[in-house]
């Protein structure tokens, strides 16, 4: 029951410069295995000229998230690729708890009163008949 | 001898109940909660787990995040053993200080394996020149707990 959140990777780079050696390799090398091992993640891979290598990832959100793969080797741009894999669209911003619950309490949330003998049965020294 | 203040004291004296009658109470009290548990008369159950050197209080379909790397892969499930408490509504189990893997057994999925925001560290000291950035950036690790089971072998 578990659907990834990467939609669409987009592959730019130009056949001819040299910042695109490592994309070129690794649509040679990698590509391929990389879309066995992610079957349910599109892999685009598109020359053009005059651009610089740029890694698109489309997630299920909208989110679109490009990183420069300028003079990268082909690993570098395998282990980019897995760890876009692996994320979700959210942005990467400062998360302030770790954790997330929609049901927070089942006991019944504490609260001053609990686990106190209630005022009727308290007995003090008004109470007493004299 | 005369009662002082001191003879006595200043809590209030507690007499422990007859160990064989205990020792019926838990018994009776054991069956009962087995007797629920093995009907299923419970609604939600909560567990506190011990998982990366932290402990949470964890329901079922509840999103967690760590700040490591597991070596799971999305997608993965996860056993999580190491469950220090497992509470419903009636009753509550507690381990000592962790419960049996045949009594409880919680579930997990990774669901996403992202990277934190980065984090700046930066040293400065006044009038010395003296100043270095660093930005960290953690690998993290989102879970989300898919149930939480129990079985009646309580002993």
């Amino acid at each position: 029951r578990y659907v990834r959140q990467l939609q669409r990777l987009q592959l730019l780079f130009s056949p001819t410069s040299a910042d695109s050696r490592g994309a070129r390799q690794f649509v040679e090398e990698a590509a391929v295995d990389f879309a066995r091992q992610h079957p349910d993640v599109v892999l685009y891979v598109s020359p053009r000229s005059g651009r610089a290598p740029v890694l698109l990832a489309e997630y299920l959100n909208g989110t679109v998230r490009e990183e420069l793969i300028n003079s990268k080797t082909s690993e570098e741009i395998v282990q980019l690729a897995t760890k876009l894999a692996g994320q979700s669209g959210l942005d990467i911003i400062r998360i302030r708890k770790p954790f997330h619950t929609d049901n927070p309490s089942i006991q019944g949330q504490w609260h001053p009163l609990t686990n106190k003998p209630s005022a009727l049965t308290v007995q003090g020294p008004r109470l007493q008949p004299k | 001898v005369a009662k002082t203040s001191l003879t006595s004291p200043p809590w209030p004296e507690v007499k422990l109940p007859d160990p064989v009658e205990e020792a019926k109470y838990h018994a009776e009290v054991v069956q009962k909660v087995n007797q629920l548990i093995a009907e299923g008369h419970y609604g939600r159950l909560f567990a506190v787990v011990h998982f990366a050197s932290k402990q949470w209080k964890v329901t079922s379909e509840d999103l967690i995040m760590m700040d490591n790397a597991l070596e799971a892969e999305c997608g993965d499930r996860i056993r999580m053993e190491k469950v220090l408490l497992v509470g419903a509504d009636d009753f509550t189990l507690i381990g000592r200080p962790i419960l049996g893997k045949d009594l409880v057994r919680v579930e997990a999925t990774v669901i996403e394996k992202t990277e934190s925001w980065p984090k700046i560290n930066m040293r400065f000291w006044r009038r010395h020149n003296y100043q270095r950035k660093k930005i960290i950036v953690t690998p993290q690790t989102v879970l989300r707990i898919n149930s939480i089971e129990i079985f009646p072998c309580l002993s």
